[in-house]
């Protein structure tokens, strides 16, 4: 199978408020319908840099990116990028699954409106398509209806994806999208990750270096701002070529 | 005396103390409040909602005018004060939140909150009465709306800041520009907490007399028109209570009552609103 590059990290350096440089000459390329993982101990930068993705750090005032995000040809780091276009084509699921104070029908339902979807047989297509995506359909398709808050953690983590899914993005970043889960419905969004890549190119942080190594092809490791090292993920995780790669997967720090 | 025994009777004493000082509060509420009642009740007719006020002296008649003036006057108020303090608060809470302008503005609500509001209708007098030579509702209006905007603005502030900032993230995540982030994400979220701001609001100023009396002034006809003096129950309340007549005395009573009675009611349903959404 041939591999095509979809996003190009080059020479990045990222710098919040106040000139903390927080990622420091970052290159690497991520593989079209392949799984990312960024791994590293806490602080190392791996949100930061997931967050560039989708320039979710221009919200905050006072923050620097240096280098190129080459996106389908295009600089996303560059002034003039549509940042809501750029933002519905690059989904992103937080740590904490985050519902909207709607029902579970309307949460997605808000993402297709803001494409400008209003047809109201189209928009419930849409719906069951994503929810059954995302896994969810079977149990939520009596109550769809109902508020998203009534779900367990696991299912509304399910039905932020559905409702990212439902605007048909090109990149989906998930930011530890189950370290707030209990190990079953971690299995269940595991299991989704690995259905989802043959649509949708994803990159994920996590904390749990298990789950790098179950859910992801490729994987970088990253300490304190810097990328220490980034390949397969069977390479990384048996042979790594660095010495701090080791001794973190090996957990003698971090 | 053993150290025991001493404690026992430190907090038997703070125990009565406290005790007796909040009976002190409560008799006195109860006292109005019965009092209200009592005398209030029995004024209550058909008369006083339907019917004019008699000419002075002659008993009968009613406080139709004042019902009616009262209703336009707060809710002119409420058209004004509501959208320019959600509007406000906002701003505070989103567009400008964490910057120096928003803690200087949220101050200055706060003291505006507790500007005595007698001040406010001497305000509106000067600015608004004055220049139009005459009185009017819309005066009285005003002059409720600025004692509603703070009051309304500090709450939407507060109930905005609220709402998880990983909401609003998540929102943007899908492509959202900001003002229907706010729109349709946040102030779903805050919906309740601000409704229950907007009613106490009006609670409070629907029992203001102080900044109509310079503003809306009174009238003994019936009038709906904004554009000059209009009854209001609460100056009534207070011309009737000063004058002279018996039935005068009585129809006071009975309009206290009233607004006694829907003042407690927007109250209770503000309070009823904030506990459903905290058992949540």
């Amino acid at each position: 199978m041939t591999v095509t590059i979809e996003i190009e990290v080059k020479d990045l350096d990222f710098y919040y408020q106040g000139d903390v440089h927080a990622l420091m000459d970052i290159s690497l390329p991520i593989q079209k319908n392949r799984v990312t993982a960024l791994i590293g101990p806490s602080g190392c930068g791996k949100t930061t840099l997931l967050r560039c993705f989708n320039r979710m750090h221009d919200l905050y005032p006072k923050h620097r990116y240096e280098g190129e995000i080459i996106f389908q040809g295009k600089n996303i780091l560059a002034d003039n990028i549509d940042l809501i276009n750029l933002r519905s084509r690059i989904g992103m699921v937080f740590q904490k699954p985050t519902p909207f104070p709607m029902s579970i029908a309307e949460n997605i339902a808000y993402g297709l409106r803001l494409k400008g979807i209003k047809n109201k047989s189209e928009l419930t297509g849409r719906i069951e398509d994503a929810l059954k995506n995302a896994a969810l359909w079977g149990e939520v398709r009596d109550k769809l209806n109902a508020s998203a808050y009534d779900l367990s953690g696991g299912q509304q983590q399910r039905l932020v994806i559905a409702r990212a899914l439902a605007v048909e993005p090109e990149v989906l970043l998930f930011d530890e999208p189950t370290s707030a889960l209990d190990p079953i419905s971690t299995a269940k969004i595991e299991e989704l990750v690995a259905t989802l890549k043959k649509n949708i190119t994803i990159i994920i942080v996590t904390h749990n270096m298990q789950q790098a190594a179950r859910v992801s092809d490729m994987t970088g490791f990253l300490y304190l701002g810097e990328l220490i090292e980034f390949g397969a993920t069977e390479k990384i995780f048996t042979n790594p070529d660095k010495k701090q790669t080791d001794d973190y997967i090996t957990g003698r720090f971090g | 005396m053993t150290t025991e025994q001493k404690r026992k009777i430190e907090g038997f004493i703070a125990l009565t103390l406290s005790g007796l000082a909040a009976a002190i509060g409560l008799f006195w509420l109860v006292y109005i409040l019965a009092d209200v009642l009592v005398n209030g009740l029995g004024a209550i007719n058909l008369a006083l909602f339907f019917n004019d006020p008699a000419p002075a002296g002659v008993e009968g008649g009613g406080l139709r005018n004042a019902f009616v003036g009262q209703l336009m006057i707060t809710g002119a108020a409420t058209l004004i004060g509501v959208p320019v303090g959600v509007l406000g608060g906002t701003f505070l809470a989103e567009y400008a939140r964490g910057r120096n302008i928003a803690r200087i503005i949220s101050v200055l609500a706060d003291i505006m909150v507790s500007v005595p509001s007698i001040v406010v209708g001497a305000f509106v007098y000067a600015i608004v009465v004055r220049p139009l030579h005459h009185f009017s509702g819309w005066a009285g209006a005003f002059a409720l709306s600025i004692i509603m905007v703070p009051v309304v603005l500090r709450t939407t502030e507060d109930m905005l800041s609220l709402v998880p900032w990983t909401l609003r993230e998540a929102a943007f995540a899908l492509g959202a520009p900001y003002y229907k982030v706010i729109i349709q994400v946040v102030y779903r979220g805050a919906a309740t907490g601000i409704l229950t701001g907007v009613l106490l609001s009006i609670a409070r100023v629907a029992g203001e007399t102080a900044p109509l009396l310079f503003t809306s002034f009174n009238n003994n006809f019936f009038s709906t028109n904004m554009n000059g003096p209009i009854a209001s129950l609460t100056v009534t309340i207070f011309q009737y209570a000063m004058g002279p007549y018996k039935n005068w005395h009585a129809q006071a009573w009975g309009a206290s009552f009233v607004i006694t009675l829907f003042i407690l009611a927007l109250t209770i349903t503000g309070r009823f609103i904030i506990r459903r959404r905290y058992k949540r």
